[in-house]
């Protein structure tokens, strides 16, 4: 019996290591296939080391300015877009989980039934939105149609309704009125939902490629996918290159889901279900 | 007592003004304007003109829209029955291990899933080389010869299921993980002072407990796998011969090339038909407890 436990555990474990490295060759083939000669990304017979380490396409491609400008306008427009949406979706969560107010049922149906709008529907017709209010080539556009998010400001009111009614009494009993509350009880209190709606919405940011491609054709103002995708079709030799600047793309995501990786993996839990 | 049913109407509207503009502004308007134009032949570049329903007709007679569902569908088989399965074991794995490691295996297995569809489809594209490619190069070794698994019509849509399994595996699990590590642990004591094998615990304890985990995942998956057409249009932008094109690339190949765009919206507002109610089925389901107060 003993032995047998043994067995099942170290097959436990191997079969976790294995599905483990299965889920990271292709990020860290990438990762290394940026130290490889343009050749030698693809050639057989096929080899996962390069012969020789090079960290000239790494190094070019941060020289090249093109690159360096759209992740830092891309950076720049994800924490903006990350902040406003904690900000604008954790107030509509406030009202709609503690104030009692005219109209709450029908604009409670009002933010909700736009969950359930699909991109595609409006895909064209935001655009023709935007042409109409003159947005485009701006960072208006790529920020404000995503920012206010019916989803997102669920979630927070799941994580509110939570909050005791107790606190915010002895509150208002100290005088305070409802901003005061919400902007010192709330909104510090909500440190472990804003970690994963911000990272949620950073990541929608950073990672969009349709909605920039449709409304974003200055060079000046491409963003990271978009440039990445244009790379890919125009340069499309350059292999070394295209890895090296998919890796240097990723790793903002990387670092940030690692600092926060444990919020996350907690919030799973809470988003899966309940 | 009182207090409770005080009203805040000022502060309420004042904080409510931003998600309630933006979401009237981005959402609300492109969306009635969106069921205007399917009944329009309306076009960029001149005089729109009332259609009535023929845009929906055409749609539906359309057979390329018709194979982009059944690619859609196709897809969808390809990408949830397997993922699940996967995850579903794969977090007993989890379960079953100690918590040092296994807190170094979901960090892994997450990674993946923030990782953007643009640099996935960069990524597979190269693997699935047809010269060079690791794929060719694993079914070399069972003796196959070399595939050119995106461009031929029979391989194209399976390979492209692979990162997208790929991209959404780890949450999957995790998910799963939740579901299980919820299940209280005397329950499978009680079956095991009854005798009960590792087998007839799984059927009668872990999968009706784990009932709603895997309906909410299908549904999800399902939805979600339906509409995806980030990695068709990188990787082969809807070829072989539409094969890879799904319901959500149609639509989108005809924003592009299409002046008449009543077409293009009409075909999504269709689909949102079909994915709208599903939606609200998952939205009922998870909302059924804790719905609106009062």
């Amino acid at each position: 019996m003993k032995l047998k436990d043994q067995i099942i555990k170290t097959m436990m474990y191997a079969t976790g290591l294995l599905v483990a490295v299965v889920a990271l060759f292709p990020l860290a083939w990438m990762v290394i296939s940026g130290f490889k000669a343009k050749t030698e990304v693809l050639s057989t017979p096929f080899r996962f080391f390069p012969k020789d380490w090079m960290f000239s396409n790494y190094s070019s491609i941060l020289e090249d300015p093109m690159f360096l400008k759209s992740m830092l306008v891309t950076f720049t427009g994800a924490v903006i877009f990350a902040v406003l949406s904690l900000i604008i979706n954790s107030m509509a969560a406030y009202v709609f989980a503690r104030l009692e107010f005219r109209f709450k049922r029908t604009l409670w149906v009002f933010v909700i039934l736009t969950m359930f709008v699909p991109g595609m529907a409006i895909l064209l017709t935001s655009f023709i939105v935007v042409t109409k209010m003159h947005m485009l080539d701006t960072m208006a556009v790529l920020i404000l149609p995503g920012v206010a998010s019916a989803g997102h400001m669920f979630f927070i009111r799941q994580f509110y309704l939570n909050i005791p009614l107790a606190l915010e009494e002895a509150a208002f009993i100290d005088g305070a009125n409802r901003w005061k509350i919400f902007t010192s009880i709330f909104f510090p209190m909500s440190y472990p939902v804003f970690v994963i709606v911000g990272i949620g919405s950073y990541l929608g940011y950073w990672n969009s490629f349709v909605w920039p491609t449709m409304t974003i054709t200055n060079v000046d103002m491409f963003q990271i996918m978009q440039f990445l995708n244009t790379f890919r079709s125009e340069r499309s030799t350059e292999m070394g290159l295209l890895m090296a600047g998919s890796t240097l793309a990723a790793i903002p995501t990387i670092i940030l889901f690692l600092i926060f990786q444990k919020y996350i993996i907690k919030g799973i839990k809470i988003s899966g279900l309940k | 007592m009182k207090k409770k049913t005080r009203l805040d109407n000022v502060t309420a509207f004042t904080m409510l003004i931003p998600i309630v503009v933006l979401l009237t502004i981005f959402v609300v308007i492109p969306f009635i304007y969106a069921l205007y134009v399917s009944f329009y032949d309306w076009s960029f570049y001149q005089d729109s003109e009332f259609v009535g329903w023929s845009n929906f007709s055409n749609v539906l007679s359309d057979p390329l829209f018709m194979m982009s569902i059944e690619t859609g569908l196709k897809f969808a088989l390809f990408v949830v029955p397997a993922q699940m399965i996967l995850a579903f074991f794969f977090a007993h794995v989890i379960r079953g291990m100690g918590t040092k490691l296994s807190g170094f295996i979901k960090t892994s297995i997450y990674i993946p899933t923030i990782i953007s569809g643009i640099i996935a489809s960069i990524i597979f594209v190269f693997i699935y080389d047809y010269n060079a490619g690791l794929a060719n190069v694993i079914v070399n070794m069972f003796g196959v010869e070399n595939q050119a698994w995106l461009a031929d019509a029979k391989t194209a849509l399976g390979s492209i299921a692979i990162p997208a399994v790929w991209l959404g595996f780890g949450i999957t699990s995790l998910i799963m993980l939740a579901g299980l590590l919820d299940i209280p642990e005397s329950y499978y004591e009680a079956a095991d002072l009854e005798g009960a094998g590792s087998w007839t615990k799984m059927v009668y304890i872990t999968i009706p407990l784990m009932k709603n985990v895997v309906l909410y995942l299908l549904i999800v998956g399902f939805t979600g796998a339906i509409q995806q057409f980030e990695l068709p249009l990188v990787m082969t932008g809807g070829g072989p011969l539409n094969e890879t094109t799904t319901p959500n690339l149609y639509i989108f190949n005809h924003f592009r090339n299409d002046l008449l765009v009543g077409h293009s919206i009409a075909s999504a507002l269709l689909l949102f038909v079909v994915l709208g109610s599903i939606s609200a089925i998952i939205f009922k389901v998870l909302n059924s407890e804790k719905a609106v107060d009062g």
